[in-house]
């Protein structure tokens, strides 16, 4: 995306205002930022209008409609068109995400640094299996990089943990927490 | 009525002046996006459902919220006006969207302000967690122990790829977005901040400056916060805050003392003339007020300054925000009658800290 003040520059910085109650927002590059006074500041902010660059990805004509079917995807829950969802640049509701899946990938591709896959905190009651394979994974990877950082202390005391869950997977997943 | 406790002047506990680097590093956020399984993303659903979520939840955190110590308030956003809902959004306890909400929305604020939990906003909830200072894993684990009270008796939208399922594909995965505010006058100064911005948002990070009035501004607090909440951790995320913020903090720190190593004398003027601004000018507008606390900020640190407590110049900057003010009158102010009632609010509040505010002893 080029900067909206010089269109010369790519835009690096999102400026949001907000006037009594209007939001408007501002692509512009590092230099015209640092120039542009009426920075309006707050805590709770998008880091990016999603919507205008989902609309530049997915051009109108290839967007929604499948040539061969001439049909368009909806979310049996919500009614969300994958057209509604690109004006918005928002889901309607968590079914979405397996009715747009096709283009699903590609988006979170774009907004999420190349990332397609979570990595993180799972909810307990989602199966315990899945959580300790998952706990075990990052569990791995801060040991990397505790061993990178020749702090084997902690390399030795992350091993230790993964060693108890690995336990834990072989006896069954019956464990609590 | 239970809100206007919320709606003081009164310190919250993120506004506190403790911690690591806290000269430097104001405050720090955390913020986990959720949803509920069965009812539709707030853009989708209809009022019916809304109103089953704000429920669902707030049930939860009224009943359970003591369980790990916290008691909560219940506050309809629809039951407050337009004054009362700024003064919340210029606290930080609430975002702008949530304001301007058109929906069934509420907030539940947890008695000592630290935790503030949205409901209906972008997403079906939203848990913030706010700390004076520098504490990421600190905000963390408070908003991650809320989460996990909450998801016993909560059905979370999680898939097992995605992870968390939000409205906006920007927050899928873990839902987080971590901040921290940082003062960093020395870097703005110098214009090095220009070359820092770019380079962080390379790393999947984000800068911001932070708050003002429409074209008045800011103060050299700028917010960084992670970009990307997909392919890394919730741990993964605040350890590359933490380095990056770190970094910054190091550099502000050199730049502070080239600062006073190369024209001390100037610096010194500085520091003491926007003292004697706020202590002594009849009218302040929000560019001037910001300006000047910036300076005097920078002049506690490098201990020009020794008899101004810098908690107070923390409230100082959410009370001087143009709805606290009209909400402390108890009446609409135009921009002008503001200005006004700023200064009296700075003479007033420097004066209690012993500070000499009364211009006719220097006559």
């Amino acid at each position: 995306m080029i900067c909206e003040q010089c269109g010369e520059r790519p835009a690096t910085v999102i400026v949001k205002q907000n006037q009594q109650g209007h939001v408007t927002e501002k692509h512009l590059c590092h230099v015209c930022a640092a120039e542009n006074h009426s920075i309006n500041f707050s805590f709770d902010q998008d880091p990016m209008a999603i919507h205008n660059l989902l609309a530049n990805w997915f051009p109108k004509q290839q967007a929604a409609v499948s040539p061969i079917r001439k049909e368009v995807p909806t979310c049996p829950f919500c009614g969300f068109t994958f057209q509604k969802f690109l004006s918005l640049g928002k889901f309607g509701c968590a079914k979405c995400y397996s009715t747009f899946s096709p283009q699903l990938v590609e988006i979170l591709k774009r907004v999420q640094n190349g990332n397609t896959e979570h990595t993180g905190k799972i909810p307990a009651s989602y199966g315990t299996t899945l959580k300790i394979k998952k706990e075990i994974e990052e569990l791995r990877k801060q040991m990397q990089t505790a061993i990178q950082g020749e702090n084997f202390e902690e390399a030795a005391r992350l091993r230790d943990q993964v060693k108890v869950l690995n336990e834990k997977l072989e006896g069954g997943g019956d464990v609590g927490d | 009525m239970a809100i206007d406790r919320f709606l003081q002047p009164r310190a919250s506990s993120w506004m506190a002046n403790n911690g690591e680097h806290v000269d430097i590093a104001m405050s720090t956020r955390i913020r986990l996006a959720r949803n509920l399984e069965e009812f539709k993303f707030p853009y989708a659903f209809s009022e019916d459902e809304a109103l089953k979520v704000d429920k669902a939840i707030s049930s939860v955190l009224l009943d359970k919220g003591k369980e790990l110590g916290y008691g909560f308030t219940h506050i309809n956003i629809e039951d407050l006006n337009d004054l009362q809902r700024e003064v919340l959004v210029e606290k930080h306890l609430i975002s702008p969207y949530l304001a301007n909400s058109q929906h069934s929305s509420a907030v539940l604020l947890s008695d000592e302000e630290e935790l503030s939990v949205m409901v209906n906003e972008e997403d079906h909830m939203r848990i913030q967690s706010l700390q004076s200072g520098f504490h990421l894993q600190e905000a963390y684990d408070i908003a991650n122990k809320m989460d996990s009270l909450l998801e016993e008796h909560l059905s979370y939208a999680f898939h097992e790829k995605f992870g968390y399922l939000t409205s906006c594909p920007t927050n899928t995965g873990t839902g987080m977005r971590a901040s921290v505010m940082l003062h960093l006058p020395a870097l703005t100064m110098s214009h090095q901040i220009n070359r820092i911005i770019p380079a962080i948002s390379r790393l999947g990070m984000v800068v911001r400056g932070i708050y003002g009035e429409g074209s008045e501004a800011l103060g050299n607090v700028y917010q960084i916060s992670n970009q990307v909440t997909l392919g890394k951790s919730e741990y993964e995320i605040f350890q590359d805050l933490q380095n990056m913020t770190e970094q910054i903090i190091e550099q502000e720190r050199r730049a502070r003392e080239a600062l006073n190593a190369n024209s001390p004398l100037l610096l010194e003027d500085r520091v003491y003339r926007s003292l004697g601004v706020l202590t002594h000018a009849r009218l302040l507008n929000t560019e001037e007020a910001a300006t000047c606390l910036s300076d005097v900020r920078l002049g506690i640190d490098l201990h020009l300054i020794t008899d101004v407590d810098m908690s107070i110049l923390n409230e100082l900057m959410v009370f001087m925000q143009p709805a606290f003010l009209q909400q402390y009158a108890g009446r609409p102010l135009e921009a002008k009658e503001r200005d006004l009632a700023r200064a009296e609010l700075f003479r007033e509040r420097l004066a209690d800290n012993g500070i000499n505010t009364k211009g006719e002893d220097f006559a």
